[in-house]
């Protein structure tokens, strides 16, 4: 086990930030995808009520791994000095800093597949949590992380930020197992204002990758236009 | 698609460079043939134009004359010309109405008539392979008398032969021979000749072959063909003709080297732009990296990390592979985003609408420059997952350092030529050092009539002092996307000869500091 890399200072994201159709000004914790007509033809797709499964798990997949992307471009890299094949030094950078992902059942699993395309065989960790039917506030019901995952960057999975309520039981969950708030990045396809105000406000540190920022919650606190139910689309049941 | 039984199908046949006359001699006496030697040189200038057409020879004369033999003998005695067409007038009989069929059925159709062949499909064709475009011609089935839905593919030819005994007939096919050819028999050599041909090996009777001639074959000769000996460059006896094939093939090879003497200055090989080694890391003022309107992906942590592995010459080939996966799909996506959208609205199952877009384009393809560009292609796939995706197989001939195309296996949207005018083309190839391959692709797709602001070149590596400058110069409106762009590139060797015997190290250029030899570290 490496030592514990220093909570470097987060790495800011390349990419223009321009959704802000719904949510004008961003808290600066918050990142999306650039808004390119192509990403806008992907949620098109995923939207869609009559999109088929197939194409429902292959352009999803494809977001995702933006997401991931993007997400991996706020952790630390360091200076490094390579010998090409062809003999000439080359002064590149070195990725820091060990990682691991968390996803929230059930949704955030749909997730996993994508991570691991860009982050090959790493750890992930999962966390079940549930509306407790007695208080209405969220409730942890099981857990399961990587031992040392104290010493990692965690990539929190969740497709749909709708509340806020189950990510930022999530995050204390996570806290408690000493992940410090500034090495959590929380990837998520589609936010709600509401739920990155409540969450934002809640952990300022906290780096949030959204894909798209949608108009807002109906009264039964689902995302609008949404895509429906994340897990449901994606696994059919 | 391709019919490999049907008498008229195409036969391709791919000759080594010193049993091309033995194979010839061997080859099934069936009418279209192509014939590959080594690969094809550039047939553009600097400026990505085409410098010269294809070289047509019509072969005419009498049936039974012995026009394919003398066709044959053409290839054999040219000996290493890249790529021979010979094309069959048979393939262009019309297409029959039922009552013609139930005539062709019973015999009593006339083949032997000039308007029982289509001669402006024929001239259509024959010209777009004149002009080095694509041609997809007819099949004609004599077992059925008719022509079928399917077309065959040609492309590439440097040499075509167009023969058929109305091969002269058509002012408007004449006008694109550059050697008219006429075989002379006499008519009772054809005759016989054609007795035998038809007892033995189509099991007709002698009283048939006889009834047919008199009927059709003799007036037709008299009438329309042997006229057309008037047209003719050459006379060839149709027997013993081994003096005059000579002549015409010296005469040949004459217009050959008198072209390629014309031509050879105006070739585009880009790394003949390079700038010498000496010089390397000093940019001069024709490469300026923002002249060459590239898109490169944003260097962010990310990108620079996965570069850094992809650059060490430590990394083992798993992490190559994964790392190279990786940057293929960045880059994909980046490339596809130069596709065009409209709107579109969708209900979402939450049952409000959604305005959104959707791509508006029909036609969407890969084509992969081996081997370096298959690093490229798990990444399209990864964002496209239902395009064909075609190659080109381009290498560099070791003494000239010319770019050779030694295969094309395109996509269906870019051989057929009126698909091609609208569709997108995903171009993927490793690095762009020399660009002699890139140039070399870009051509084979502008020659299929693929429009140069659809093609959308994708690369991991750019050499800004290598050939992309001449690329950009003739290609203006193809976008090219890369991960990073390097400063140099020079000359260099690398382990692995080019041919058993000879030194262990081959010549070629490297840019500078590079990433090695791409296709080497994803593929052995």
């Amino acid at each position: 086990m490496s030592s514990v890399p220093a909570p470097a200072p987060p790495q800011p994201a390349n990419h223009v930030n321009t959704n802000q159709a719904h949510m004008n000004p961003l808290p600066p914790s918050v990142f999306t995808l650039p808004q390119t007509a192509q990403l806008e033809a992907l949620y098109t797709i995923i939207r869609d009520k009559n999109t088929s499964r197939g194409d429902f798990l292959f352009y999803s997949d494809r977001i995702i791994r933006l997401l991931v992307e993007e997400g991996l471009n706020h952790l630390p890299v360091v200076k490094k000095t390579i010998e090409t094949p062809t003999g000439s030094t080359y002064e590149g950078v070195g990725f820091q800093g060990k990682i691991c992902g968390v996803s929230i059942l059930r949704a955030g699993e749909a997730m996993e597949a994508g991570l691991r395309e860009v982050c090959r065989s790493v750890r992930i960790g999962k966390i079940l949590i549930q509306r407790d039917e007695e208080t209405a506030q969220p409730k942890l019901f099981y857990s399961k992380f990587p031992p040392d995952i104290k010493n990692r960057y965690v990539l929190l999975l969740d497709p749909m930020l709708a509340t806020g309520g189950s990510a930022i039981k999530a995050v204390e969950v996570l806290m408690e197992q000493g992940v410090p708030e500034e090495r959590i990045i929380f990837i998520n396809l589609i936010a709600s204002p509401e739920g990155l105000t409540t969450f934002t406000s809640k952990y300022p540190l906290l780096k949030v990758i959204t894909g798209w920022i949608d108009e807002g919650l109906n009264e039964k606190a689902f995302i609008i236009p949404g895509l429906g139910d994340f897990g449901e689309r994606r696994y059919c049941v | 698609m391709s019919h490999p039984d049907l008498t008229t199908g195409i036969e391709r046949l791919v000759l080594g460079e010193g049993d091309k006359a033995t194979e010839v001699a061997a080859l099934p006496p069936k009418k279209n043939t192509v014939l590959v030697s080594h690969g094809r040189p550039p047939w553009y200038g600097e400026d990505g134009q085409r410098i010269c057409d294809a070289f047509v020879i019509g072969v005419a004369g009498g049936s039974a004359s012995g026009k394919t033999h003398v066709a044959r003998q053409l290839v054999k005695k040219l000996g290493s010309i890249p790529t021979v067409i010979i094309l069959s007038q048979d393939s262009f009989y019309r297409y029959h109405t039922p009552e013609e069929l139930a005539l062709a059925h019973a015999n009593l159709l006339d083949f032997d008539h000039p308007d029982a062949l289509d001669m402006p499909m024929f001239a259509a064709c024959l010209a777009d392979l004149k002009a080095c475009k694509q041609s997809n011609i007819p099949i004609y089935s004599f077992a059925e008398h008719q022509r079928l839905q399917e077309t065959k593919y040609l492309y590439g030819a440097t040499i075509i032969i167009a023969e058929g005994i109305m091969a002269l007939v058509d002012p408007a096919l004449r006008a694109l021979y550059d050697l008219k050819v006429f075989v002379q028999a006499d008519s009772d050599l054809m005759l016989a000749r054609r007795i035998k041909r038809d007892v033995t090996e189509r099991g007709r009777t002698v009283d048939g072959v006889l009834d047919q001639y008199l009927r059709f074959v003799k007036p037709s000769y008299d009438n329309f063909v042997r006229p057309t000996a008037a047209h003719a460059d050459i006379i060839v006896p149709g027997s013993n003709n081994d003096v005059a094939i000579a002549l015409i093939c010296t005469h040949i090879r004459q217009q050959f080297q008198d072209r390629a003497n014309r031509f050879r200055a105006k070739i585009a090989i880009p790394h003949l732009y390079v700038p010498p080694k000496s010089r390397s890391g000093t940019s001069s003022p024709e490469c300026k990296l923002e002249d060459l309107d590239l898109i490169c992906l944003p260097q962010t942590p990310q990108i620079q990390g996965i570069l850094t592995i992809l650059r060490d010459r430590t990394t083992d080939r798993q992490d190559f592979y994964f790392f190279a996966d990786r940057l293929a799909t960045l880059l994909a996506e980046r490339s596809l985003e130069f596709l065009p959208f409209v709107s579109k609205t969708v209900s979402t199952p939450m049952g409000v609408d959604y305005h959104g877009q959707e791509p508006d384009l029909q036609y969407l393809c890969g084509v992969t420059i081996l081997r370096s560009g298959g690093a490229l292609e798990r990444g399209f796939r990864r964002v496209i997952n239902n395009a064909p995706v075609g190659s080109l197989l381009i290498q560099t001939e070791h003494e000239t350092g010319d770019p050779l195309l030694l295969q094309a296996k395109l996509p269906d949207f870019v051989r057929q030529r009126h698909i091609a005018e609208k569709a997108w083309v995903y171009l993927l190839d490793g690095q762009i050092g020399t660009a002699a391959a890139a140039f070399m692709a870009i051509r084979v797709l502008l020659d299929h009539g693929v429009q140069e602001d659809r093609i959308i070149f994708a690369a991991f590596l750019i050499a800004r002092t290598g050939g992309i400058s001449v690329l950009r110069k003739a290609f203006p409106k193809v976008r090219i996307v890369c991960a990073a762009v390097d400063d140099r590139i020079s000359e260099g060797w690398i382990e692995g000869g080019a041919k058993p015997g000879e030194s262990n190290r081959t010549k070629v250029w490297l840019i500078q500091p590079g990433m090695g030899q791409i296709g080497d570290r994803y593929y052995l």
